[in-house]
C-alpha cells in the first residue's frame, strides 16, 4: 500500500482537497498494524488505507476531521488494552500512538 | 513547502529509489512551532534534502540519524532534548521495493509472480521458452524476459558487478540442469535470498555433485534455501508459491519460521565440523 499512498494523497491535493494524514509512530504490545502504517482521513468519508480498523480507527478519524478543520497537528493515543470479554470489540492488548496532521493544496501565493 | 516534499516523495517512489519522510510529531519549548514540519531525505549525503525542518543546528544531526534509518530500511522514532526544548521526530522510510527474479516460467512461477506483486515486490520472470515467458501469462509482472538463463541473468545486473542485497532469486526451471546453471551464475552475489526447488534427496545429491565435480566449497551452499519454502504441507502449484512467498517474507522480516532447507543445512555444517575435527 505504501507505494500508492502518496499517489492518492497527491491526487486529493491536486483536486484541491484538504485532508488529514494519520501515521502510526509508536506501538506497545499487540496492535492491529505496524509502525509506519498510514491512513488518509477524507472530509466526506472516502478514507484511504487503514491504521487497524475498529474503535481505535474511529477515534483517529474523529481527530482527523478536527485536524482538517483547525489545521493543528496532534497525537492520538489509541488504547486497545481493555479487558477481553464477549462484549469488547477489537481488543488487541496494545497501545499505539498515531500522529495526525493536515495536508492541503498549495496556497495560491505559493 | 510540504507540497514540494510530497512531490519529491512521489517522484522517488516512481523512480524506485529509497527515500525518507522526516516529520516533527511532538515538540515543546523553542521548537513548539515546528510540529508538522517535514523534509524528504535520501541516502546520498551529497543530495540536498527537500523541505525545511527549521530546527537550526539540530537539523544535521537529525539528517544523520535519519540516513541510518534509511540504511536499515526501517521506520524510526527519534527523540532529542536540548536546553531549548525537546522534540520527537518520526522517520518514515519508503524503501526501494525488493526485486524478485523468478527463473523458470512454469506452473509455480504464475501464482508466485502474482502473490509477490501483491506483497509489493518488483517482479521479473525469466525463461528460455517464449511460449512460457510472455506478458499474457504474467500480466502483473514488471518484466518478462525470454532468453538464455545465464546470459539474461547477467544482463539483469544492469551493468553492476553483482545483484544487490534487495534482490531475491527463485530457481524453478523445468530441469535441474537449468536451475544449477542459473545458481552458478548468482552464487557469489550478495543476494537477499536464493531459493531452489527440489526434493531433499535431489538437493543433497546436487550439492554433493557440485562440491566434488566443480570443487565448490560446501559452505557456499549454506545460504541457499533448498528445498525451497516453509513447510505448510503445500501440494498444488499455488500452495507451493505461497510456501515460497512465506519463506521470502520470513527472510525479509527476520521472522522465526524454520525453512525446509534447515535440516540439510545443519547436516552439511555438522559434516564439515566433523571433517575439520578429523584433520586437527
Amino acid at each position: 500500500m505504501s507505494t500508492t499512498f502518496y499517489h492518492h494523497l497527491q491526487n486529493l491535493l491536486d483536486q484541491g482537497m484538504t485532508v488529514a494524514v494519520a501515521t502510526i509512530t509508536d506501538v506497545k504490545g499487540s496492535v492491529p498494524r505496524e509502525v509506519g502504517a498510514k491512513m488518509i482521513v477524507h472530509p466526506y468519508g472516502k478514507h484511504v488505507g487503514t491504521i487497524g480498523g475498529g474503535c481505535g480507527e474511529a477515534d483517529v478519524i474523529r481527530a482527523g476531521l478536527d485536524v482538517i478543520q483547525d489545521g493543528e497537528p496532534r497525537n492520538v493515543h489509541v488504547d486497545l488494552t481493555e479487558e477481553i470479554n464477549m462484549n469488547s470489540l477489537g481488543v488487541c492488548g496494545g497501545i499505539m500512538n498515531v500522529f495526525v496532521e493536515q495536508w492541503h493544496a498549495a496556497d495560491e501565493a505559493a | 513547502m510540504n507540497q514540494q516534499v510530497l512531490q519529491a516523495i512521489v517522484a522517488s517512489i516512481d523512480n524506485r529509489e529509497s527515500v525518507a519522510l522526516i516529520s516533527v510529531t511532538e515538540a515543546d519549548g523553542a521548537f513548539a512551532g515546528n510540529v508538522g514540519h517535514h523534509a524528504a531525505l535520501w541516502l546520498d549525503a551529497t543530495r540536498a534534502p527537500v523541505g525545511d525542518l527549521a530546527l537550526g543546528e539540530l537539523t544535521e544531526q537529525i539528517y544523520t540519524d535519519a540516513r541510518r534509518a534509511l540504511d536499515d530500511r526501517k521506520h524510526r522514532r527519534l527523540d532529542y532534548t536540548t536546553t531549548e526544548g525537546s522534540l520527537k521526530i518520526f522517520v518514515e522510510v519508503q524503501a526501494q521495493p525488493p526485486h524478485l527474479i523468478i527463473v523458470g516460467a512454469g506452473h509455480i512461477a504464475v501464482p508466485l509472480a502474482a502473490v509477490a506483486k501483491l506483497n509489493d515486490f518488483e517482479v521479473t520472470v525469466l525463461d528460455d521458452r517464449p511460449l512460457y515467458a510472455n506478458v499474457a501469462r504474467f500480466p502483473s509482472a514488471d518484466r518478462v524476459i525470454a532468453g538464455p538463463f545465464r546470459a539474461e541473468l547477467s544482463q539483469l545486473r544492469g551493468g553492476k558487478p553483482t545483484f544487490d542485497n534487495h534482490t531475491y532469486v527463485v530457481l524453478v526451471t523445468r530441469g535441474h540442469q537449468y536451475d544449477i546453471d542459473s545458481l552458478l551464475e548468482v552464487l557469489d552475489d550478495p543476494l537477499a535470498y536464493i531459493g531452489m526447488i527440489g526434493s531433499q534427496r535431489r538437493i543433497r545429491a546436487v550439492f554433493e555433485l557440485l562440491e566434488k565435480d566443480q570443487g565448490i566449497p560446501a559452505a557456499k551452499f549454506d545460504r541457499i534455501y533448498a528445498p525451497i519454502g516453509i513447510d505448510i504441507g503445500a501440494r498444488t502449484p499455488a500452495e507451493i508459491a505461497i510456501c515460497i512467498m512465506a519463506e521470502m517474507i520470513n527472510v525479509m522480516r527476520k521472522g522465526p519460521a524454520l525453512s525446509m532447507s534447515e535440516q540439510i543445512r545443519r547436516e552439511r555444517i555438522a559434516r564439515r565440523e566433523r571433517a575439520q575435527e578429523k584433520t586437527l
